[in-house]
Order: structure tokens, then sequence, then C-alpha cells
């Protein structure tokens, strides 16, 4: 007993060391992973109170940036609708059910908190399930994909980015339709990796990488990037460095999209996997 | 004693809201992101014991571990310095050892001694916290190099912020 006692005296910073340095470990683990960012939920409340005032100060100074890109934005929304209007006089019928047809609900957030330059980057949404969110709905910049939700609290929301060593995509060329698997070497926040291209294909610098539509989670044909370099390794499949067509460092506002049919989808694909 | 506890808790706050508001922001090149509230355990007095020591860094790594959302990891980074700071004081001790009652500084104990004091504990934390964050041991050296570039620039920031609280004496 006075053995033991003057053993725990004696080592008791180590004690003290190993049983919290433990606490660290197991908090890393469990909290850090991918699918276990939901356990950050009940701080992201407390914290993210704080995050979302300093970010509206500093929100203002890029207003005039802000303001240009909707300007840009709206007008290319209003010659979309010039066109559909044409097409629409030259129909015989117009269609009443409108939520028969519809496929994707979009709606906006704004970024409140975001990085680039960890080696797993996330970011947060300024709506949560109160506004609608949920997880696995695709997240979008103004002109390409952003990243997916993984976890939801009443008011805010978590979204993998496409800078994320965990995010993986299912992408195509657009000029030959070959797809493969685009994700983020960890390197530089402008450019990502496309894989699985095999090398008999043929491509060149600039062609556009589009999603695919297999996840049921992003639309087909949203633009991703463009292929910026690549190269014929060792394998069967090309290196294909592809520059994200979303610049994460002055992403602001996202379009939030949820696949209406996704579970349905789901669904009817697990019967048989 | 009470004056010493609220003059380092008012510095501990200062140092994390610099962390929080400031550096978390810098973000260049992707090879750089200084963590310089790690200067909070480098002050401590040198007779501080143990245990409290790494209750104290503890405490910090977690507050900062809340507010940049990566549970665990700048807890575990600082503490693993907390725990080596009386081994490295031991290594480095000065001929005629520490005073009591005052804190380390530049001032007390020469540029040089400071300098090698915080090369040392910035390492150890850095090299900790960037492994710990990519969490896996390929791209090996590219890891070392943002944890040099990164030491680099949290070691000047906290040697100039040390001149200024000299110049101040």
């Amino acid at each position: 007993m006075k053995n033991l006692l003057n053993f725990l005296v004696r080592y008791n910073s180590l004690i003290v060391f190993l049983i919290l340095e433990a606490l660290a470990l197991y908090m890393l683990t469990a909290g850090n992973s991918y699918h276990n960012s939901r356990l950050q939920k009940g701080v992201i409340g407390l914290t993210k109170n704080l995050e979302e005032k300093i970010y509206n100060t500093r929100s203002y100074l890029s207003l005039r940036e802000i303001n240009e890109r909707l300007a840009l934005e709206n007008s290319a929304l209003k010659n979309s609708m010039e066109k559909l209007g044409h097409k629409e006089n030259n129909l015989f019928l117009t269609v009443s059910d409108t939520l028969l047809g519809q496929n994707y609900q979009y709606s906006t957030a704004e970024i409140i908190n975001n990085s680039v330059n960890k080696q797993k980057n996330f970011l947060t949404l300024n709506k949560g399930r109160r506004h609608g969110l949920d997880t696995d709905m695709a997240v979008a910049g103004t002109r390409g994909v952003a990243g997916l939700i993984v976890s939801c609290s009443e008011n805010y929301s978590i979204a993998i980015s496409v800078l994320n060593l965990d995010f993986k995509l299912s992408s195509r060329i657009r000029s030959n339709g070959y797809f493969g698997s685009l994700s983020w070497d960890g390197r530089n926040y402008r450019y990502a990796v496309l894989n699985e291209i095999p090398q008999h294909v043929s491509i060149s610098v600039g062609d556009t990488v589009e999603t695919t539509g297999y996840s049921a989670v992003f639309p087909e044909g949203m633009m991703i990037g463009t292929i910026s370099e690549f190269e014929k390794s060792g394998s069967d499949f090309y290196m294909i460095r592809v520059e994200l067509i979303t610049d994460f460092k002055n992403i602001k506002y996202v379009t939030v999209i949820d696949n209406l049919k996704k579970s349905e989808r789901i669904g009817l694909e697990n019967q048989y996997q | 004693m009470i004056n010493s506890i609220i003059k380092y808790g008012l510095f501990i706050i200062l140092m994390v809201l610099l962390q929080l508001l400031l550096f978390n922001n810098i973000q260049f090149s992707g090879y750089v992101n200084p963590y310089v509230y790690i200067m909070i355990l480098l002050l401590l007095p040198a007779e501080i014991p143990a245990w409290l020591l790494l209750i104290v860094s503890f405490l910090t790594g977690f507050t900062i571990d809340m507010f940049s959302g990566s549970p665990g990891m700048h807890s575990s980074a600082t503490l693993l310095a907390g725990f080596s700071r009386p081994y490295v004081l031991r290594l480095i001790s000065p001929r005629d050892g520490y005073d009591s009652g005052s804190g380390l500084s530049m001032a007390t104990y020469g540029f040089r001694w400071f300098v090698i004091y915080t090369v040392i504990i910035v390492f150890i934390h850095h090299f900790a916290l960037f492994y710990l964050e990519v969490f896996r041991l390929s791209g090996f050296f590219r890891t070392l190099l943002r944890v040099i570039l990164s030491s680099a620039f949290s070691v000047a920031f906290i040697v100039l912020a040390e001149f200024y609280r000299k110049g101040r004496k």
C-alpha cells in the first residue's frame, strides 16, 4: 500500500498526462472522422453563434464583390428563363402538376465558416434542419460543386468540402462521357485529381469535368472544373489534375440541392446490393 | 499569488483570442499555419507543479479545439508540449538554475536561452499537431515541411512578442 502511494506521488505528472492524453486522443478519433462529425453537433450550437457574429462583421468588407457576382448570376438566370419561355410557346400543353416532374429542390444558404488550409476541410452553413436542410444534400457554389452536407443541427449545417481527403465524387469528362472518381490530394486548394479514366481515351487540357448523377446526390451535368494537366502514369489510368471552378477562398453563398426522389432510388438500388 | 493568477489568466485569454481571431485566418500557401497560443505554456513560472501545468495545457488546447471544430487535436498536442516542458527546462537549465518567483522570460535568462527553449517546445507542439491532423504517414516529408515552416513563423512571432514585453519593463 505504501509502495503504491509512493508510486502515485512520484509519477503524478505522468499519470495526469496519460489520463488527459487518452481523453484527448479519444476525442480526436471519435470526433474528427467524416462519419462521426455529427458528434460535434452539441458544441456547434454554442460556438457557431459567436462565429456567426464575427463573420457578420467581416462580410461587410466584401459586399461589393458579392453584389457583382449576384448581378452576373441574375442576368444568367434571366437569360435561361427567356429561353424557357420561348420553348413553352412551341409546346401544345402546359404541365400543371409541377411536383410530378420536379426532381431537385434548390435553396440558398450562406457559408459562415470555411477553411482551405487543412487536410480535412469543412464548410459551416447558416441554415439547418429548421430550414429544411438534411444530411446527404449537395452543396454547390454559384458556379459549381462545393461539397456535401454531413451533419445538421437546428440552425446550422456542416458540409464536407471538396477540399477534404475523405471526399470522393463520381465525375465524368463532358466531351466523351468517360467517368471516374474525383478527390483532393491535399496539396493546392485550386486543384483536385480525377482518377480511373482509362488511357485509351483521348482527352485534352481545358476539357470540362462534370458530375455524373450516379450518386443520387448531385444533379447530372453540374460543372466541377476543367482539366489543367494530365499524364500517363504506370497503371492503365491517367493522372488528371482538374482545376476546380469553385474558388474555395472566396465562396460565400451556396445553393443546397435536395434530390426529392433520392430515398426512392436508394431503396430500390439497395435491394440488389 | 492572486495577482499573478489574474495576470496569467488575462494573458491566456488574450493569447487564445489572438489565435482564434487572427492567426487561425493566416493561410499562406497551405504550408504556414502558425499556432502562437503555445506561448501560454512557455511563460508560466518554472516552479509551477507539473500536474497544474498539464491541466492548464489541456484546457488551453481544449478551448482552441472547440472553436476550430477539431476535437482533441490541439488538446493532445498542447498536452504533449506541457508534459515535455519540465524535461526541456532541465535539459537547457542555466548554470545557476531557475529563480523561483519570477516567470520564465528573455529578460531574465537571455536571448539565446529563450530562443532555444521556444524552438524546442514549439517544434514538439507543431510536430504532434500536424501529424495528428493528417493522421497518416504517407506524405511524411510534406507534413514535415509544414511543421518546420509553421514552427519558424510561430517562433518568430513569440520571440518578437517577448522582445516587446522585455522592452516595456
